[in-house]
Order: structure tokens, then sequence, then C-alpha cells
């Protein structure tokens, strides 16, 4: 269904032993005008990608043979091609080693069509720009000015401690991007501090309290039940304020 | 060989039948030694009672084997010894030997009894560890196998509404089939959760965690089934941190507030609470529907009791999930009526050590 001519197909490759999901999966994405390929288990999957490249993976983590995360630690040793895992409720442990072994992120089924198309696109984003590296960022009604060290929300200046500001300028350069606590202490606090989350927890509720409209119905720093957390602000607001 | 070895362990499991089986040995092992006496001469007959010893050690326990050893150094010493017939030992020579002989056998006996149960304690725990990892297995495989049909259903349902071009009776059936995939995937979320608490395959992954950010995730999730109920949050400025596993806190308040919004009228509010209550964190969930039947506040928490006269629908599981994936993480839930009406539910978790916390001045 490749409806818009001038517009480049994104490429897609589906790794899923389950003909049922693989057709729904392609018939979203086709929609979508992707081009799907796909591969019913993690061998063929490897097989797939070392032939031609992927914009985008979607990768199972229940597979037959491999188990998706030895595919995934396979992809990884040597292309950085967004991969998104797909996955069940309960899988937590498996949720967090697949992220932490380089997935981009996840999506948890039963899923609806707009949550996977989100994800991927976002994923998509990412792998096309990289880090975020404007000097400015804008999310609604909030304003990080990474080169000034500045916040403001409303166009008031927002006093912030350090650790604070290096919490949430990770979180603005991953915009849409689940982190793993591990991940984000490793970052902030340092790798020897990587198991205490409880300076997550008190440090995001810090920001929650001083950037949400509502802190107990936070909008932007979603928290991932079990995970980790994912800051979340639509993209088209996240522009750079030079242009 | 194992059908014999279990055959004779289930005879043997008795303790008067173990001495039976010393004491019948001990006599035919005298019996054949009467019997070579005049070929081996005495001294050896004490290998000859020492072998069955041994023999015996493999099928009775440390008491029946200490017995055997008694009663066959008296009966070496009074049936072979010379003088012949009586406790009386002569020589020094066989004084030595039946003082040997006596440790040995006891010693022979201590070590294989022990041997054995070492041995009875590695296959038990082996057979208890794969159980377990199948147990394991299966849950998960069953997990795949109902959520992968499901997400054909809804995802399929979904996009056909994504599509467009239907007509109000075709939409209606398509949101008839997604709201119930969605009830279909609760459903076999609920009875995973209650194989899991019943098999003992629920392991808690303990983590501090912030009761706002849990309860925040709580009412997320029971979103579509609260509605438009209105839910009013109390928790004091600070942070409410307690050891806990977010996912099973999160599960067991979900199914606290849907409970409260499928058996309240609606439009009556829903409160939920956090706050310390001395060594504790209390999460309380409060609503302002007809209360709870005196009778059967202790009963709720049973596995598939339901009130009498509830709506059709549940499962009989909520309630007993909650309270075992309260008590996994080392808390207790309880039930009760509001001094103004209403049910209240409370959640308590330990609290008594206070987390280790970055220093810095804001």
């Amino acid at each position: 269904m490749n409806t818009i001519a001038s517009t480049p197909q994104t490429s897609a490759l589906v790794i899923d032993d389950e003909p049922a999901i693989q057709r729904l999966i392609t018939t979203i994405l086709e929609v979508h005008n992707y081009h799907v390929v796909t591969a019913g288990s993690g061998r063929e999957g490897l097989a797939t990608i070392a032939q031609r490249r992927h914009d985008l993976i979607i990768l199972d983590l229940g597979l037959p043979d491999l188990g998706g995360l030895e595919v995934l630690k396979q992809i990884r040793e040597w292309t950085q091609t967004p991969v998104v895992i797909l996955t069940v409720q309960d899988s937590e442990a498996e949720k967090i080693e697949a992220l932490d072994s380089g997935a981009d992120d996840y999506v948890t089924k039963p899923f609806n069509s707009g949550e996977l198309l989100a994800r991927l696109r976002a994923a998509l984003r990412r792998a096309d720009k990289g880090k975020v590296e404007e000097p400015v960022l804008r999310f609604g009604n909030l304003t990080v000015n990474l080169a000034a060290r500045l916040v403001t929300r409303e166009n008031q200046a927002i006093k912030l401690t350090s650790t604070e500001y290096a919490l949430l300028r990770l979180f603005v350069q991953h915009v849409g991007k689940v982190l793993t606590h591990r991940q984000i202490l490793r970052e902030v606090w340092g790798p020897e501090h990587e198991k205490k989350t409880q300076y997550l927890r008190v440090y995001v509720q810090r920001l929650r309290d001083k950037l949400e409209v509502n802190p107990n119905a936070p909008t932007f720093f979603r928290t991932e039940s079990g995970i980790g957390y994912r800051f979340f602000a639509n993209w088209k607001t996240a522009v750079s304020d030079a242009s | 060989m194992s059908l014999i070895e279990n055959r004779l362990k289930s005879f043997l499991a008795a303790p008067w039948r173990q001495y039976s089986a010393s004491l019948l040995t001990v006599l035919a092992v005298s019996l054949v030694n009467y019997w070579v006496q005049h070929w081996t001469g005495h001294p050896a007959l004490a290998l000859v009672y020492l072998l069955a010893i041994v023999l015996l050690a493999l099928a009775v326990g440390r008491g029946a084997i200490l017995f055997a050893a008694v009663l066959s150094a008296f009966a070496w010493d009074f049936l072979f010894v010379p003088p012949r017939y009586s406790f009386h030992i002569a020589d020094l020579y066989d004084k030595i030997t039946l003082a040997t002989y006596f440790v040995v056998a006891l010693v022979i006996g201590q070590l294989t009894a022990r041997l054995r149960t070492q041995h009875e304690i590695e296959v038990k725990a082996k057979l208890a560890l794969e159980s377990e990892r199948l147990g394991r297995t299966l849950l998960n495989s069953v997990s795949h196998e109902f959520r992968t049909p499901i997400s054909a259903i809804v995802g399929a349902a979904d996009n056909l509404r994504a599509e467009g071009g239907l007509s109000p009776s075709q939409d209606r059936f398509v949101g008839e089939i997604e709201s119930a995939g969605e009830r279909l995937n609760r459903i076999v979320q609920s009875l995973l959760s209650a194989a899991r608490l019943q098999s003992g395959q629920l392991q808690p992954r303990l983590d501090w965690c912030e009761a706002r950010d849990v309860i925040h995730a709580a009412l997320q999730e029971s979103a579509a089934l609260i509605g438009d109920r209105p839910i009013e949050t109390k928790i004091a400025a600070g942070p409410h941190l307690a050891r806990m596993d977010f996912v099973l806190m999160q599960q067991a308040l979900s199914n606290l507030v849907t409970n409260a919004a499928l058996h309240t009228p609606p439009g009556t509010p829903i409160e939920i609470s956090a706050r310390f209550e001395g060594k504790e964190l209390l999460v309380q969930v409060a609503d302002r529907g007809p209360g709870l039947p005196p009778g059967e506040i202790d009963r709720i928490f049973e596995l598939f009791h339901r009130l009498p006269n509830s709506k059709p629908g549940g499962t009989g599981l909520g309630l007993a999930i909650v309270k075992g994936f309260v008590e996994a993480q080392g808390g207790r839930v309880r039930a009760a009526n509001g001094a103004y009406g209403g049910a209240i539910f409370n959640i308590f978790l330990p609290a008594s050590d206070a987390p280790e916390l970055p220093e810095e001045t804001p």
C-alpha cells in the first residue's frame, strides 16, 4: 500500500513465531506505509538482518528457538538498528534485561495499534537524530535551556538543585524513551549507586512537584511499573527556540 | 531395582518393622554362622555379622542399626566365643575383637544411615527444584498462549475501527469485541496471578518505591473501569517510601479500586490515601458504598468467595490476589466498615528501616 509515492518507505522486520501476530502487525504497518518483512524464528530473523539493512526491528521475546534476548544480544553485537520488543505482562525482569541489553523500547501484549505506532515512530526518530542536542527545548509550558542551564515553567524560572537538573537533562535528552532504573542511576549518580532506587524515587517526585501541573497525576515524568521512567511529551512542541 | 528399593522402603516405614528386620537378620546370620563355624573358626564369624550390619544399614534407620549392632555383638560372644554359651570371654584377643567389632558396627551403621538421609534430602531437593522450574515454564507458556490470541482479537477489532467506514451497528459490534477481549485479558491476568500464588511461584522483587507513584500507576491501570468516578488522593507532602514490589502493589491497589468502583453506586467518590502509621506504611482505599455485610468481613479474602447478591462478572479472585500479593511483600491487609458508612481496605507494609538518601541542600 504505497500511498504516498514521494515518501521513501520505512522498512521494518518483524520477528515473531505467531502467524496471527505477524499478520496483525504487517497489516497495521502496511496501512501506515511501512515495507514489512517477516521472520518466523530467531535464526531466520538473524539471517534476514545479515542479508539487508532494515530501519526498524520488532522482536518478540517469546521465540521458541533462540529466545528473543539472545537474538537481541546478537543483533547488538554489530548493528544499532532500533529494536522494539514485544512481550507479555508479568515479565518485568525480562523487559529490564532487554532494555539494558540495548532494546530501544517495548510494547506489552495485548497492544493497540496507536501505541505500537507511537513507540515505533519515537524509536525511529531517536535513531535518526541520536541524542537531542538542541540548546533550548520546549514541552508545552515547560522550557529547558540546556545551554544556559535554565528551566522555566509558564515563564517563571524554576530553581533546581544540581542533581535535579542532571536528572531532568537526562530525561529531556531522551524524550519518549523508557529508561530503566539502573540506566538512570548509573548516568546521574554513577555506577556505584546503580541499586539505590530510593534516590530515583525521591528525585523524580521532586521534579514532579516542581514541574508538573498536577504532581499526583504526572504527564511528563511517567512511571513504567517495575522498570523505570519515561519522559513523555508531544515531540512537535519540543522544537528549538533558535529555529 | 528401584521398584524393589521403593517396596522395601515403604514396607520398612514403620519403626517396629525395622527392629523386627534387625532381629531377623541377626538370627539368620547366627544360623548361617552356626553352620560354617567349623570351617572358619569363631574370629571370622564377626566379619560375617559385620557384613550383615552394612547391608542392613542400607535399609533401616539409626535406632534399628544400633539395636542390630548390640544384638549381634552379644550373639557372637554368647554363641561362638569360648567359653561358649556364656557372656564371659577368656581370651584377651577375643575381648579386643569384640570391642573393635562393636565400634566398627556402630560407625558403619551411622555413616551409612547418614549417607542415606543425605541422599534422600538431595533427591527431594532436586525433585522440588524440578517441579518449580516446570511450574514456572508452564505458567509462562500458558500466559504467552492466552495473550497471543487475545492480542490478535483486540488488535484486529482496533484496526477495523481505525480503518473507518463502519455503520453504527458494525461499530457497536466492534466495540463488543474490544471490550470482551479486554475483559478476557483481565480474567487471564487474575487466573495467572492466582495460579502463581497457589503454586508458590511468586517471587516478589522488593525495592524502594514511592506510595504516590504506585497509587497513580494503579489508578491509571484501572482508568477504564473507574470511568468518570471522582477519585480523591490524599497524601501529605514529602516522601512516602517503603520496600515493595511495584508491580504487585500496583495490581493489589488496582484490584481494590476496581472492586470499589464495581460495588458502589455510580457517582460516589473513592478515596485513596497513604500515610505512615507506627513502623508501617498504610495505603487505604475507602468508598461511600453500602459497606461490607458484618459476617463477611473475615471471609472476603478467601479464594473464589463472593458476597451474596454481588453483581455477575466477578471471578471471586480479586481480593484473594490482593491478600496474597500484599503478604508476599511482608505486609498485611485488613477490611472494615467506615464510621460514616462505606468499606475501607487497609494495606500495611513494613517501613521500620529508613532508606539511605543522598545529602543535598535544595
